[in-house]
């Protein structure tokens, strides 16, 4: 994988793990524009439900012309929002090298962070498992603290953080500038 | 203080010469569609430019935009369908 374009690798540098949110929670973020793919298609019955809006299921039909327009702009922005939100999932991640942990957060088209802690620099490192689900899938977060300008790296909804954890730590120099390993 | 009645507001007839006198559905419809459109168009534009510039040559970046442009086509496909013929 090529990191070249945001950062450079240094001569001794490789690339140990690169992670991202748990697919989980991705899937989670998508529910919203399931929910609005559907809503065209439920709305006849949803109507037929309240006796005064009754007249106007009638005239949801996707038959026509203006009705088959409106339904395909419809989805179709819906869908862009989906892939959206895809392209959004995909582009942050989370980087740690031999040397350093890079995050790249793309907080929209165009809002892009990309900044980076060198493991030297690494003073503690804490993961956080709360409620049932991340319990049972492994998902939580990791939050790394560095040292000098009061630096703070959190990882949110990443999978298996206590292994992230026990990997970051293992890349730690000790105090002699050789990894622990 | 002006004692007459006011009157209700009527906006300047030589400017009501200039708004068409009808709109046909097909057409508000047909421009709506183009502005949609070129919005979409756009926004595609600019994602794509994100997946080939960060995901760093990632094998996921190719499929992604494909899907999101052979989805797209079907959906828009069928948004014209109807209203290619109003």
């Amino acid at each position: 994988m090529n990191h070249a374009k945001e950062f450079e690798l240094e001569a001794d540098e490789h690339v140990v793990r690169q992670t991202r949110k748990h697919w989980l929670l991705f899937l989670i973020e998508l529910l919203p524009y399931a929910i609005l793919a559907i809503l065209p298609f439920a709305l006849p019955k949803l109507l037929l439900l309240a006796p005064p809006l009754v007249p106007y299921a009638a005239r949801i039909d996707f038959t026509s012309p203006l009705m088959r327009a409106a339904l395909g702009i419809w989805l179709l922005m819906t869908w862009t929002g989906a892939w959206s939100a895809f392209t959004r999932y995909y582009l942050n991640a989370w980087v740690l090298t031999n040397e350093r942990i890079v995050t790249i957060k793309q907080r929209g088209y165009f809002a892009r962070e990309v900044s980076s802690v060198l493991l030297t620099r690494v003073q503690d490192v804490t993961t956080n498992v709360t409620g049932m689900l991340p319990s049972f899938l492994d998902i939580g977060n990791i939050k790394v603290q560095s040292a000098g300008a009061d630096v703070e790296f959190t990882m949110r909804g990443i999978p298996h953080p206590a292994q992230m954890r026990d990997l970051i730590l293992k890349y730690v120099p000790e105090n002699d500038g050789t990894p622990d390993v | 203080m002006p004692d007459q009645p006011l009157q209700a507001f009527a906006p300047p007839s030589a400017l009501l010469s200039y708004l068409p006198t009808s709109i046909s559905q097909g057409t508000v419809a047909g421009w709506f569609l183009l502005f949609v459109l070129v919005f979409w168009a756009i926004y595609t534009l600019v994602a794509i430019y994100h997946w080939l510039k960060y995901s760093h040559a990632s094998l996921v970046a190719i499929p992604a935009i494909a899907v999101h442009l052979g989805v797209s086509f079907v959906l828009i496909v069928y948004a014209l369908s109807g209203t290619l013929f109003i």
